[in-house]
């Protein structure tokens, strides 16, 4: 017998929830306790266990796709079974509610509910309940079913159910029929008569002090980006050299590319894509700076997977480029600009986004004029190269003549641990090295 | 040496001298500075003046009419002279009110001009006559005048030119009147010498008396005094003046008329000028103070409430914006509604208005409902207003039937209208309203049966 699984119903004001990864595909064999598949809520993301053994016959969403809660998710059962008699909208298709088995587990990302009211409906208590906050519940009108009481086993005293109380907002008629509904929670407080909960308080953020600042949930994406971030700078011994290197060979090579390209010339190689041409060139020659610091070893790549920074409206985004030593400057332009395209449009293949995915990764700011900066590593990767605007500096031109070159800032943030700093900046002088003597056939 | 508060407060009118007792109330060492009386425009030359001499006309319109009550009167006459005596003794008792309520909450009150020298870290420093003053907070609360328009041949008030404060200290009944401006004040002063016999008349620039009003009640009332003898010019615009000659253009037709006095009643200006604002940087919108809902300037401490704000010029507005500043400071979290606040015109019969009207809800697309019944549905109504007419119209949300304007034109729906207030501040909807029991008989039940007519 097929079993269904549903999209949870996390809270009482969600309505749905995004799927955000699915780890089985059809096909697939599971076990009971293995994830399923990542949903998150605005607030929370959570991960879907599968609840028995058996194969994953369908999947009736994406990931991405934003699914109403309690709506089949996905059929598990014996091969050559039909799932089609489960497919949401087909006239078969009901919500099970047989789904008590299926349990629910919040990943430690997952905050708890704004109110912290102690109704969870899932975790009801014994149900047993002291005479003084029987009588205050029944005065107050709180159903106290489903509450879990903090007395002598679960027991519900009063303060539980004045806790309850306190929970509850003063909210207006309007307001209570308008969030009854369209399904939305009231605040604790709100802008009407003694701080009541008013209409426009439901769809107003922090309605008391909305004037001052206004809380927005993180997205799962900033989220992610924090946690690395964090991660990295709590977890290596990272810190970074900066260099110049002579940019005239650079630049001339751009006019060039930029007047073939006026007269015909199929690819447009940027400022940066030179610069990660000649990365990867240094890179085959400084294979200690390819690498991934695992703890306890070091992982040198064979090939050269270039991660690149992206900057996205819902983030940053640092995808990898696969085998970049195997590519001609075009083809690395190319795949360059494509990678950055995908992103922004969010169709990344996500394996690319992942940290391990890439071996170093370069972070160009000189677009916005950042003169210097301290990129942070990706971890596990040994470093990452910061590329920074170009400007102009005086150089001794020999015979004692002096002028004014254009120079372009490298920044090389490195993990100590797995390098160090003769050989950091070594690496990093190979790559002005290679900045310098640039070449390729247009 | 300066002495130092927790609030300075500038304007003793019914902004300033709220905050100050709530504020002494909540144990703050309040200062407030008021150059004139205290009580502002509104006890002074405003809303109690007008409403003692409104109620002396309206006794006299009684009298007048009592015989339709089964009431003869013989020679009915009245004294202007004692009608404005009563009225400066009226003002001069809540004025002393005002004063005795300091005292109680331990104000400081300062009788002199006020001037702002500047801000620094230890505070605000104000100079009021002798004393220094540094100050914590400070809350502007400097009201507002009589605007003259810039009409060619208006000269300054004085004799033949009267703005309210003119008005109000008249020896004598003028025989004739001419009011510039068809809003709350041109009306209230209309109503008054219209009862004792004045030619009163006014010209009004916009397409209606009572610009913000229901309109439908607005045209009502005109109506209703056009009968009483009052002379309306609407859609009429003043070109000029000339000695007793007003001059104006009324569809594209040049008129003119002839007034022993003439009233100007256009609109009301913010005092922002003349005491040291500019020396802290205090930022002006649209003539007057801005403020955020917390009746903050901004500058950090800098508070300002009533009508120096520019808008919402009402004295209810301006006590309860001076209550929020209090609020904030002693540490309960408040700011200023709008929605709710009523608007009264003490005309015989009274016009009450809160909330939207139909036109303002038109005007930002809300979607409502509206019912309306005549007062006369009210049996207290009838009972007391022989021959009399008016209306109530409730306006409620169209998805969920919540009150959101409530419009009155009857006596004494002055006294009613506060409820609809504050069925609109707890956005109470049809069913809960059902559910209130309204005293019997009382001219309050119209809004009741309106409720009940949708």
């Amino acid at each position: 017998m097929a079993t269904v699984v549903i999209m949870p119903k996390q809270g009482q004001s969600v309505e749905s929830c995004i799927i955000t990864e699915w780890n089985k595909k059809k096909g697939d064999q599971v076990t009971k306790g293995e994830i399923l598949f990542a949903y998150e809520t605005d607030k929370a993301s959570f991960e879907e266990e599968a609840a028995v053994d058996g194969i994953l016959l369908e999947l009736f969403y994406e990931a991405g796709d934003e699914v109403p809660v309690l709506t089949n998710v996905c059929v598990i059962g014996a091969a050559g079974e039909s799932a089609d008699a489960y497919r949401p909208g087909g006239t078969a298709a009901k919500s099970v509610e047989s789904s008590e088995t299926i349990v629910k587990k919040e990943t430690t990302t997952a905050k708890t509910e704004e109110l912290a009211i102690k109704t969870v409906i899932q975790e009801a208590g014994t149900g047993a309940i002291s005479p003084r906050a029987k009588i205050l519940a029944d005065k107050e009108g709180i159903l106290t079913a489903g509450l879990s009481g903090t007395g002598p086993k679960g027991r519900i005293i009063e303060q539980d159910v004045l806790a309850v109380i306190a929970c509850n907002p003063k909210t207006t008629p309007l307001a209570k029929k308008i969030a009854g509904k369209e399904q939305l929670q009231p605040a604790s407080t709100g802008s009407g008569l003694g701080g009541s909960v008013t209409a426009k308080d439901l769809t107003t953020p922090n309605p008391v002090y909305s004037n001052d600042f206004e809380i927005k949930k993180l997205s799962n994406m900033r989220k992610m980006i924090a946690k690395a971030m964090l991660n990295s700078l709590q977890n290596s011994a990272q810190l970074t050299h900066h260099l110049g290197a002579d940019a005239r060979r650079m630049l001339e090579l751009r006019r060039k590319v930029k007047k073939a390209n006026d007269n015909g010339y199929p690819v447009n190689i940027t400022i940066n894509d030179m610069v990660c041409f000649a990365v990867v060139k240094a890179l085959r020659k400084f294979p200690q700076a390819n690498g991934h610091f695992l703890g306890d070893s070091v992982k040198y790549f064979n090939k050269i997977h270039l991660g690149v920074a992206v900057d996205t409206d819902r983030g940053l985004m640092v995808p990898a480029i696969r085998n970049a030593d195997d590519l001609s400057i075009q083809g690395l332009s190319n795949q360059m600009r494509e990678i950055a395209v995908s992103c922004r449009k969010g169709a990344i293949n996500p394996e690319l986004l992942s940290s391990e995915a890439a071996s170093f990764t370069v972070s160009n700011l000189g677009n916005y004029g950042v003169e210097m900066f301290t990129p942070v590593i990706n971890l596990p990767q040994v470093g990452i190269l910061g590329v920074n605007t170009i400007v102009p500096r005086p150089k001794d031109l020999g015979d004692g003549v002096y002028g004014f070159v254009p120079f372009i800032g490298l920044s090389l943030t490195y993990d100590h641990q797995a390098l160090d700093g003769g050989e950091a900046t070594r690496f990093l002088k190979q790559i002005a090295i290679e900045i310098e003597n640039l070449e390729f056939e247009l | 040496m300066s002495t130092t508060f927790d609030l300075a407060i500038i304007g003793g009118g019914p902004a300033g001298y709220v905050a100050a007792e709530r504020a002494g109330q909540k144990g703050l060492k309040v200062v407030l500075i008021e150059k004139g009386e205290l009580g502002g425009v509104c006890l002074n030359e405003g809303c109690i003046p007008t409403k003692t001499l409104l109620y002396s006309a309206k006794l006299y319109d009684n009298a007048l009419g009592s015989s339709k009550y089964g009431v003869d009167t013989k020679e009915v006459t009245f004294d202007f002279s004692k009608m404005m005596a009563r009225k400066q003794k009226v003002v001069k008792k809540l004025v002393g009110g005002v004063g005795m309520k300091m005292k109680e909450h331990h104000v400081e009150v300062i009788k002199s001009a006020a001037f702002i020298k500047g801000r620094s870290a230890a505070g605000i420093e104000i100079t009021a006559g002798d004393t220094e003053i540094l100050a914590t907070n400070l809350l502007i609360c400097t009201g507002s005048e009589a605007f003259l328009p810039p009409i060619p041949g208006l000269g300054a008030p004085g004799e033949l030119i009267l703005t309210n404060r003119e008005i109000l200290e008249l020896k004598e009944r003028p025989d004739s009147l001419v009011i510039i401006g068809g809003g709350v004040i041109g009306l209230e002063f209309a109503s008054f010498f219209n009862s004792l016999g004045t030619k009163v008349t006014i010209i009004e620039m916009l397409d209606e008396i009572l610009t913000g009003m229901d309109l439908e009640m607005s045209t009502m009332l005109r109506q209703m005094y056009t009968k009483k003898g009052i002379t309306f010019n609407i859609s009429a615009k003043v070109t000029e003046v000339k000695g007793n000659e007003v001059f104006f253009e009324k569809n594209g037709k040049k008129e003119s008329i002839t007034g022993e006095k003439i009233l100007v009643s256009v609109g009301r200006k913010a005092n922002t000028a003349g005491f040291g604002l500019e020396n802290i940087g205090v930022e002006l919108y649209r003539g007057g103070i801005k403020v955020d809902e917390k009746m903050r300037t901004n500058v950090p401490n800098v508070f300002a409430a009533g009508d120096v704000t520019g808008f919402s010029l009402l004295a209810h507005t301006a006590s309860r914006e001076g209550e929020v500043v209090v609020n904030n400071l002693t540490g309960r979290a408040d700011r200023m509604r709008y929605n709710a606040i009523p608007g009264v015109v003490y005309t015989n019969p009274e016009f009450s208005g809160v909330g939207y009207t139909e036109e303002s809800a038109k005007a930002q697309n809300i979607e409502y409902r509206v019912a309306k019944l005549p007062m006369a549905f009210a049996g207290r109504f009838i009972a007391e207003n022989e021959g009399g007419s008016g209306l109530c119209k409730v306006l409620v949300g169209a998805k969920y039937g919540e009150v959101i304007g409530v419009h009155m034109l009857g006596n004494p729906s002055g006294e009613i209208i506060y409820g609809a207030s504050m069925a609109i501040e707890m956005e109470m909807t049809l069913k809960e309203m059902e559910e209130v029991v309204f005293p019997h008989p009382t001219v309050s039940e119209i809004f009741k049966e309106t409720i009940f007519s949708f």
